[in-house]
């Protein structure tokens, strides 16, 4: 079982923007950028990130914050290695659905 | 009332020398060694192949193989058009060059000084000039331009009123005349494959599509196309301070560098310096091929120290295409009588600071204010990625 996922963004960036954010021509680095993944449907980590096939999970962890005000934050981080020796990380947004890729 | 003063062909001209054969045969500028290999300015003969300045070298030779390339002089056109550009300040023009043989200045102050008539004026800057020009007079610079491509050299081309009217003159001439500006001078070409042949036609194009299509040169065409343009901004008359140095034996190398030190050590000793530090000045060579070189040579900071401003000029001497028989040196713009103060204590962290400061500066001179940024931790220890730094600009 596989899925692709190509919703539109969900603009979490939109979500992180804060004081600096707001100031002049400042902007943040390591911003998430859509990235197209299929799933394993058992437990969700990722099988391919933008056609490379992954070779092996690394880490993952889950991330819960924001959540005392109205735009929690909730995702599931996988890092991995794809077959072509990239070392790859990218979330599952489990709020809003979609997945990004992230350094 | 603005008035342009247009000499055609004024590079092709100046290189083409006492060769005046050439003009009236397919000839063209050869491209200066070591930039874009395009070709400069054309002649009439040549123009009927289809070949314009900024024509690909290929292409023009694959138009026209009987081509006659004539080896810019850079050197020379500055001289000459620096000349005819104090001959027309003589007379009280304030005068904006555009380019080599294209200037304008405003009539409004000089119409009670030279008779009370635009016509007196165009008369006193034409005799000033003391060689054949095309002189045309127009509300805007664009609309005065295109007043002086249609003028003959004894009949001067006025455009009476305001925008409407230059708008109206504008409206049938061809859009070749974007050429003029070098804003627009891109712009010719593709409008004309898109069967947009004249400015009228332009004009009556939505801003928007054309904004789409063509961006800000775009509007800014779409601008002068209907009768509008910039203020005129003109120049600041130059001090002349030059020195130059007959090399007896065509130089390159160690020796041209001791030329070189020559020619610093003699321009710093000249009393018209008045103890000023030199800001910009021009290098410039005739080669031994034919032909001549010229660099400007903008300083990072003005200077006075021999020493500092050799080593800065000794790396554009490199550049030269061939060994040079003739070496001059000239003062474009001078600094202040003292440069930026130094610090009594020599504060390394106060030195390194100022240097960064400067380089920022002249990063964000060169590339926008966006060129320096850095990078500033805002949330470090944020579980979120996004939230941990922040580009800001660097002061």
């Amino acid at each position: 079982m596989s899925r692709f996922d190509q919703r539109g963004p969900v603009r979490p960036a939109a979500r992180a923007a804060g004081p600096a954010g707001a100031a002049g021509r400042t902007h943040r680095l390591a911003q998430p950028r859509r990235a197209r993944v299929e799933a394993d449907a058992l437990d969700g980590h990722p099988r391919a990130i933008d056609g490379r096939v992954v070779d092996a999970v690394r880490e993952s962890w889950l991330v819960e914050d924001r959540w005392w005000n109205g735009n929690p934050i909730r995702r599931r981080y996988w890092e991995v290695v794809t077959t072509c020796g990239r070392n790859l990380v990218v979330f599952h947004d489990l709020r809003a659905g979609g997945w990004f890729a992230q350094r | 009332m603005i008035v342009c003063v247009l000499l055609p062909r004024f590079e092709l001209t100046v290189a083409a020398g006492d060769r005046e054969e050439l003009l009236r045969t397919a000839t063209a500028l050869a491209p200066e060694p070591g930039r874009e290999q395009r070709v400069g300015e054309v002649s009439p003969a040549a123009e009927a192949f289809g070949i314009h300045a900024g024509t690909p070298l290929g292409e023009a030779l694959a138009r026209c193989p009987s081509l006659t390339l004539v080896p810019p002089d850079p050197a020379g056109v500055a001289d000459r058009w620096e000349r005819l550009l104090v001959r027309l300040e003589s007379v009280g023009a304030a005068v904006e060059p555009e380019r080599p043989g294209l200037a304008c200045f405003a009539a409004r102050g000089l119409l009670r000084l030279h008779g009370g008539s635009l016509e007196r004026v165009l008369s006193v800057a034409h005799r000033a000039l003391r060689q054949p020009a095309r002189l045309g007079a127009g509300p805007s610079r664009f609309c005065a331009l295109a007043a002086a491509s249609r003028a003959r050299v004894r009949r001067p081309e006025i455009v009476p009123g305001g925008k409407a009217e230059a708008a109206a003159y504008l409206a049938p001439q061809p859009i070749g005349l974007l050429r003029g500006r070098h804003e627009t001078a891109a712009l010719a070409e593709p409008l004309e494959r898109l069967g947009i042949a004249t400015l009228g036609e332009l004009a009556a194009l939505p801003r928007a599509a054309v904004a789409d299509r063509f961006g800000a040169p775009g509007l800014f065409a779409h601008e002068l196309a209907r009768g509008c343009d910039g203020k005129l901004a003109p120049r600041q008359p130059p001090e002349r301070l030059a020195e130059e140095l007959e090399l007896p034996e065509a130089l390159s190398g160690v020796q041209l560098d001791r030329a070189l030190q020559l020619l610093v050590d003699r321009l710093l000793a000249r009393r018209e310096r008045r103890g000023r530090t030199l800001r910009t000045v021009v290098l410039s060579a005739a080669l031994v091929e034919g032909g001549t070189w010229r660099d400007r040579v903008p300083f990072r900071e003005a200077l006075a120290d021999a020493r500092r401003m050799r080593l800065a000029l000794a790396q554009r001497l490199q550049l030269l295409p061939a060994p040079a028989e003739r070496l001059s040196l000239a003062v474009e713009r001078f600094g202040p009588p003292a440069s930026d103060q130094r610090s009594l204590l020599d504060e390394a962290e106060a030195v390194r600071r100022s240097r960064l400061r400067e380089a920022v500066r002249q990063a964000r001179a060169a590339a926008g204010p966006d060129a320096a940024l850095r990078v500033l931790a805002v949330e470090a220890q944020s579980r979120v990625p996004e939230r941990r730094v922040v580009l800001t600009p660097f002061e």
